[in-house]
C-alpha cells in the first residue's frame, strides 16, 4: 500500500495531500520534491510513531502562522476531533462519510481504499478551509451552506431545496473560482446559472421536475439534472476537476453534434477542456435541443454511439445513428442504454491473430544462389568421387595386366600383397616396377 | 481525435483481448514494469481497476500516479484510452 511506503516514492501531489492531512504547513509552491519529502518524513512519520501528540500540533500550527499559505490548519483540531482519521474508518463508514460530502463512492476494496481516504481528507480539509475563509459574512456562510446542501441535494434530486441556489448565483462564482477542490458539481451549477442570469427570478417548484411546460425551464432543469448526473459520474474531483466536467460535457456536445446543432469549433474548444463561456454557449444550445432529452440516468448511461462517427470509428456504429435519431425524439431507449449493432469481425482479437501476407525468410537469398550453394557443396564431394574413381580404375588396370601373366591363386596372393604396397608403388613411374615388387614377395 | 497517438488508436480500435499492459496508451516500458510488479500484468486487469473506480478518469489518473509514479500526461492518456475503449466495447 502506498500509504506506508517511503515518501520519496510518492508523487508531489500525494505528499502535499498527506502533509495537508496531517496539518503541516506546505512549503512554497515552487519547492522541490525533497522539501516535501523531508517535511513528510519529519512530521508524518513522527506522528505515526507518536500517535498524534499535541506538541507536534502546536509546532505545526505556529509554523503555519508564519507561512504565507494555508490558514486552514488552525481549525483543523475541532474537525479532527469530530471525525476520525479516514484510514481508521471501516469501508462502510468511509462510504457514508464520502456520501455526506456528496461523493458517491464505488466499491471500496484494497486498491481503491487509499484513493477514497485521500478524497475524504481533502473534503474534510476544504470544508474546514471554507469555514475559515468564509465565516466573515453571514450571507456568504449561508450561501455556502445552501450550496453545500444543494450539492448533496442535487445528488438526491430533491427539487425544493435546490430552489435556493437559483437566487444566489453571482457570489457563488467567486467562491468556486477560488476553490480548486471539491464542490465541483456546484461549480458546474454556477456556470449554468451564469448562462442564464435572467432566469433566476423564476423559482417555481416545477422547474426542477421532469415534466415541465416551459422549454427554457425544462431545459434548465434538464441541464441541472444532467449536471447532477455529471457530478455523480465524476464525483468531487480535484484541481482540474473541469476535466471530468468536460468529460460529460463532451458527451452532451457529441449528442448535439448528431443533431447538427453545434459548430465544430465549440466541440474542439470543449474537448480542449475550456469550460468557461463556451460552456454557457453550449448550454444555451443545449437548452434548445435538450427539450426531449432524458433524465440524469440516461445521460449517465447513454452509450455514446454518436461519439464515434466524428472520431472515425467503424461503419456499423454510424448506421446506428439514424436509429438513435429516430429513437431520441420519440421513446426512451433501452434501460441499459446498449444499442446492438452488427460488427464486422475484428482482426487481432483472441483466436483471430493478424496474419501478414507473407513472412520474410531469415536470410534474403535468391533461389539461384541457393542452388549454387547446393552445387558447390556437392562439387567438393564430386572431386573426391572422381579421384576415387581414377584410383579404382588404376587398380583394375593393374589386375588386368596381372591376369595375363599368372594363375588365379598367384594373382590373388599378389593382389593381396600388391594392394598393401601398391599405395607406395603407385607413386613410382612405370608398371613393371610394380610387378617386380609383387613378384619378389 | 486530433491528439490521439497511434498507440491510442491501435488500442481503442479492437477488443483488448490478452494484450499486455504496455499496449495501453501512455504506458511504456518503465510504467509497464511497475504495473506488472503490482500484479497488473495484462491490460484487462488495469481495465478492472478503471471499472472499479466507476470509469472516473480523475480517480483513475490519481491512482495511476500513486501506483506507478506516472506523470499527468501519461496517466491522463491512459485514462482517456480506457474510457474510449469502454465507450466502444463495454
Amino acid at each position: 500500500m502506498p500509504f506506508v511506503e517511503d515518501p520519496a516514492h510518492l508523487s508531489i501531489a500525494r505528499l502535499k495531500s498527506d502533509l495537508l492531512a496531517h496539518n503541516v504547513a506546505l512549503p512554497p509552491a515552487a519547492s522541490k520534491k525533497e522539501v516535501y519529502v523531508e517535511l513528510h518524513l519529519k512530521n508524518i512519520d513522527q506522528k505515526n510513531a507518536a500517535e498524534f501528540s499535541s506538541d507536534d500540533e502546536e509546532e505545526t500550527r505556529e509554523a503555519a502562522r508564519e507561512s504565507s499559505g494555508f490558514e486552514h490548519s488552525r481549525d483543523k483540531d475541532p474537525e479532527v476531533t469530530q471525525m476520525p482519521d479516514p484510514s481508521d474508518l471501516t469501508d462502510e463508514y468511509l462510504r457514508e462519510a464520502l456520501l455526506k460530502h456528496g461523493v458517491k463512492a464505488g466499491p471500496i476494496v484494497a486498491s481503491t481504499r487509499t484513493l477514497y481516504e485521500n478524497k475524504l481528507r481533502k473534503l474534510l480539509l476544504h470544508s474546514n478551509g471554507d469555514d475559515e475563509l468564509y465565516s466573515d459574512s453571514e450571507e456568504e456562510q449561508e450561501k455556502r451552506d445552501d450550496i453545500e446542501s444543494a450539492c448533496s441535494v442535487l445528488e438526491e434530486q430533491k427539487p425544493e431545496e435546490a430552489k435556493k441556489i437559483k437566487g444566489e448565483n453571482d457570489k457563488a462564482d467567486l467562491h468556486f473560482h477560488r476553490r480548486d477542490y471539491s464542490y465541483q458539481q456546484c461549480f458546474l451549477l454556477s456556470s449554468r446559472l451564469r448562462a442564464h442570469p435572467s432566469r433566476n427570478e423564476k423559482p417555481s417548484s416545477k422547474s426542477l421536475s421532469k415534466n415541465v411546460t416551459k422549454s427554457s425551464e425544462r431545459s434548465k432543469s434538464k441541464s441541472s439534472h444532467i449536471l447532477a448526473g455529471v457530478s455523480k459520474a465524476s464525483s468531487t474531483g480535484q484541481h482540474s476537476g473541469l476535466r471530468s466536467g468536460t468529460f460529460s460535457i463532451t458527451q452532451m456536445v457529441q449528442e448535439m453534434e448528431s443533431r447538427g446543432s453545434l459548430s465544430d469549433c465549440t466541440v474542439k474548444e470543449l474537448n480542449s477542456s475550456r469550460v468557461g463561456e463556451h460552456c454557457s454557449r453550449s448550454y444555451r444550445f443545449a437548452m434548445n435541443d435538450l427539450d426531449k432529452s432524458r433524465s440524469t440516468d440516461q445521460s449517465l448511461y447513454h452509450t455514446p454511439k454518436d461519439v464515434h462517427p466524428p472520431r472515425g470509428m467503424k461503419l456499423p456504429q454510424e448506421s446506428g445513428k439514424p436509429i438513435l435519431k429516430d429513437l431520441f425524439p420519440d421513446t426512451k431507449p433501452t434501460t441499459t442504454g446498449i444499442y446492438v449493432t452488427p460488427r464486422r469481425p475484428i482482426k487481432g482479437a483472441a483466436q483471430r491473430p493478424v496474419q501478414y501476407s507473407y513472412s520474410y525468410p531469415d536470410t534474403l537469398v535468391s533461389p539461384v544462389t541457393l542452388e549454387r550453394r547446393e552445387v558447390e557443396r556437392r562439387l567438393v564431394s564430386i572431386h573426391i568421387q572422381i579421384l576415387f574413381f581414377f584410383f579404382v580404375a588404376c587398380i583394375l588396370f593393374y589386375i588386368y595386366v596381372n591376369v595375363q601373366d599368372s594363375t588365379v591363386l598367384a594373382l590373388l596372393d599378389s593382389f593381396s600383397h600388391c594392394f598393401d604396397k601398391e599405395g607406395w608403388a603407385f607413386l613410382q613411374p612405370g608398371t613393371e616396377g610394380t610387378q617386380a615388387v609383387c613378384k619378389q614377395d | 481525435m486530433s491528439t490521439t497517438s497511434q498507440k491510442h488508436r491501435d488500442f481503442v480500435g479492437e477488443p483488448m483481448g490478452d494484450k499486455p499492459v504496455i499496449a495501453l496508451s501512455g504506458i511504456g516500458e518503465t510504467l509497464g514494469k511497475k504495473l506488472e510488479e503490482q500484479g497488473f500484468d495484462k491490460a484487462f486487469v488495469v481495465l478492472g481497476q478503471f471499472l472499479l473506480l466507476k470509469k472516473d478518469t480523475e480517480m483513475f489518473t490519481d491512482w495511476l500516479k500513486d501506483a506507478t509514479g506516472a506523470n499527468s500526461r501519461q496517466a491522463g492518456s491512459c485514462a482517456q484510452c480506457l474510457k474510449e475503449w469502454c465507450d466502444a466495447f463495454l
